[in-house]
């Protein structure tokens, strides 16, 4: 028992950050029933412009760019963890017109715009940060290790997996307890309805989707120090996310959340025992679940099936 | 917009001319391909993926069943091929046969779990599959040689009766490949026009309306991922005498994209010969921007996305489109109409 330990919560933390990241998916497919290829790639743009925030990019030369480097880390990953998610949820917002021609058709193509769309950024991301791998640095006062109940954790993953809790708190509270939740959570139940109620649906699809790019911007910037930053890390994403959402149940915010919670629960526990096979556990805990519950945990009925 | 099941009912007869067109550019593609001052082995690598986009049309366009994890069964025959010749005997019909049926085993598996599904959850089950597939091919290092791929594969001759020919030259493996393309295309042409065929067609238009005309549904759809995972492992098969080794690399989500994107750019959804405008397409760009830009995959990704945003229907939609303005209004037909 105490060797399995230390395996459960390092389960736990992975499937807390796992619902972080599926956290923008679920919601843009719940709103709006597009499975977001992109949203891997979005991660992975968030990441990439925070870092370049803290390093002043191609400005680091001028007079502003020593001006800002001046200021501490602390205060630059801060203004980073804003900056980044800002802009991705953007590039989300430009993904989002352009999936404008497939609404009404088939599912189909909002999952192969959204493909595309994610070799479009991949390619991008190469261009403009170079094909190797980066390293987003992260403040003093969250890195090194530290000891809890005599077992030692990374400080950094205690902090991520204490902000994704929070995070996903935030965005439940947002989604329940504001009156824009209500017309979100309205739009994915009714879209019709909410358009004959007077509310601008086009408007709220674009904020939806560029508020679950964000997300995964945001995500993408907690992850960074933990996976590294490549330009390829996009699909290495957004599978899981996929997954989660699969095994949750379409539009369901909390069955992702558990998903979440069994994927990281079976990756890090079989990543114990059988490390090669540790990311195989999740696409068996797919099939096994898909396989007796078609809608996954705890999925309602969707477009998305036909 | 058009589709499938616009083309008229003619019996499958072969001797039409589009596919005279194709088989006059399987002759000529080696000369081709030289006049452009592109290497040979390009219309070889051709012809395998014009075998495994058609046979996933088959899956894809008619039967309206979106994998996203096809490229796992090309990556089986491959590996069964390879594995077949270091293993048992070095013979190219046994080599076809292990990758034909190992390519059949698995598909059919994983249909068993996959009929029962529709839309987005087949979608997302096949790349579970395919992951899994890709996934044990890169663990499963003591059999398929891991992330560094099977290698050593011989290209074994071709014995029919007591006549052998070598394959080792790639004009001569070419022209083998060329063969079972047109066998491949020419078959399909029949099976789609049959009445397995317009089975599929109607499972695809709605597939509750198939069920109650008393069509077993899944049964159907299980047949038509199996055939479509077979000639994927024939292509595979292929690919490894072409490159005389077996990758990883091809089972992975990207590939499978890959043949998706093709089949769509080139009209697999609207029209017969779709995935075979789509292959040319992308192996042109990959050659000509290839040889203009490192990134040109980028600039095929947006040409895809606009592709999808205005012109869903793929290149040979846009040439059907085009040649529809010129004729009369067909009378009406059976609209399409979602469960």
């Amino acid at each position: 028992m105490q060797s399995i330990l230390p395996h459960l919560i390092n389960g736990l933390t992975l499937g807390l950050l796992f619902a972080l990241i599926a956290l923008g998916f679920t919601l843009i497919v719940g709103v709006m029933e597009v499975i977001n290829l992109a949203h891997g790639s979005l991660f992975a743009l968030g990441a990439y412009f925070a870092l370049t925030t803290i390093s002043g990019g191609p400005l680091a030369t001028s007079e502003f760019g020593q001006w800002w480097l001046t200021f501490p880390l602390g205060t630059r990953y801060a203004v980073a963890a804003l900056v980044g998610p800002l802009l991705a949820g953007l590039v989300g917002a430009l993904l989002e017109v352009c999936l404008r021609p497939t609404y009404g058709k088939a599912s189909l193509y909002g999952l192969l715009l959204t493909f595309g769309a994610a070799l479009v950024l991949e390619e991008s991301i190469r261009l403009a940060w170079g094909a190797g791998e980066q390293n987003l640095r992260t403040p003093g006062a969250i890195t090194g290790a530290m000891l809890i109940g005599g077992m030692i954790f990374s400080t950094y993953k205690v902090y991520a997996a204490g902000f994704a809790i929070l995070a996903i708190l935030c965005v439940w509270l947002f989604l329940e307890k504001t009156p824009y939740g209500a017309i979100i959570k309205a739009g994915a139940h009714d879209s019709e309805m909410v358009r004959a109620l007077g509310y601008d649906l086009g408007r709220l699809r674009l904020f939806v989707f560029g508020f679950g790019a964000a997300l995964a911007g945001l995500a993408g910037i907690v992850m960074a120090p933990i996976w590294g930053l490549r330009p390829h890390i996009g699909l290495d994403v957004v599978i899981p996310a996929f997954l989660i959402i699969v095994i949750g149940g379409v539009g369901s915010f909390w069955g992702a959340v558990i998903a979440s919670l069994l994927v990281g629960l079976s990756v890090g526990l079989t990543g114990a025992f059988v490390p090669a096979w540790s990311m195989v556990s999740m696409y068996i805990l797919l099939i096994l679940i898909v396989g007796f519950r078609a809608r996954g945990l705890l999925g309602r009925k969707s477009a998305l099936e036909n | 917009m058009i589709n499938l099941s616009d083309i008229p009912p003619k019996g499958g007869s072969p001797f039409i001319l589009p596919m005279a067109a194709f088989l006059v550019l399987l002759v000529a593609a080696p000369f081709l391909v030289a006049r452009f001052g592109l290497y040979h082995y390009l219309a070889i690598e051709i012809a395998i993926w014009i075998i495994f986009a058609m046979g996933f049309n088959l899956l894809f366009g008619y039967t309206g069943l979106h994998s996203f994890g096809h490229g796992a069964y090309l990556g089986i025959g491959a590996y069964a091929f390879g594995l077949f010749q270091h293993n048992v005997s070095i013979s190219l019909w046994g080599g076809l046969g292990a990758a034909l049926l190992a390519a059949m085993v698995a598909g059919g598996f994983v249909a068993l779990f996959l009929s029962h599904r529709r839309g987005i959850y087949f979608a997302l089950l096949s790349i579970a599959f395919g992951q899994i597939f890709w996934f044990s091919s890169i663990k499963l290092h003591r059999i398929t040689g891991g992330e560094d791929g099977l290698l050593g594969i011989p290209r074994p001759p071709l014995q029919i009766g007591d006549a052998t020919l070598a394959l080792a030259d790639n004009r001569i493996f070419y022209g083998f490949v060329a063969a079972l393309a047109a066998l491949v295309v020419i078959g399909l042409w029949r099976v789609v026009n049959s009445p397995f065929g317009r089975v599929l067609q109607a499972i695809r238009q709605n597939e509750m309306r198939a069920r109650f005309v008393g069509y077993d549904v899944w049964r159907w759809k299980w047949l038509a991922f199996t055939i479509s995972a077979t000639f994927a492992g024939l292509a595979g098969a292929l690919l490894a005498m072409a490159q005389n080794s077996a990758y990883p690399d091809v089972m992975s989500l990207h590939q499978s994209g890959l043949v998706v994107m093709m089949v769509l750019v080139g009209g697999g959804l609207v029209n017969f010969w779709g995935p075979i405008l789509g292959v040319l397409l992308y192996f042109l760009a990959r050659e000509v921007l290839g040889g203009l830009t490192e990134t040109w995959l980028l600039w095929y990704g947006l040409m895809f996305v606009v592709m999808v945003m205005v012109r869903p229907e793929g290149l040979a939609g846009l040439i059907g489109t085009a040649r529809r303005r010129e004729a009369p209004v067909p009378p009406a037909r059976i609209v399409e109409t979602t469960p």
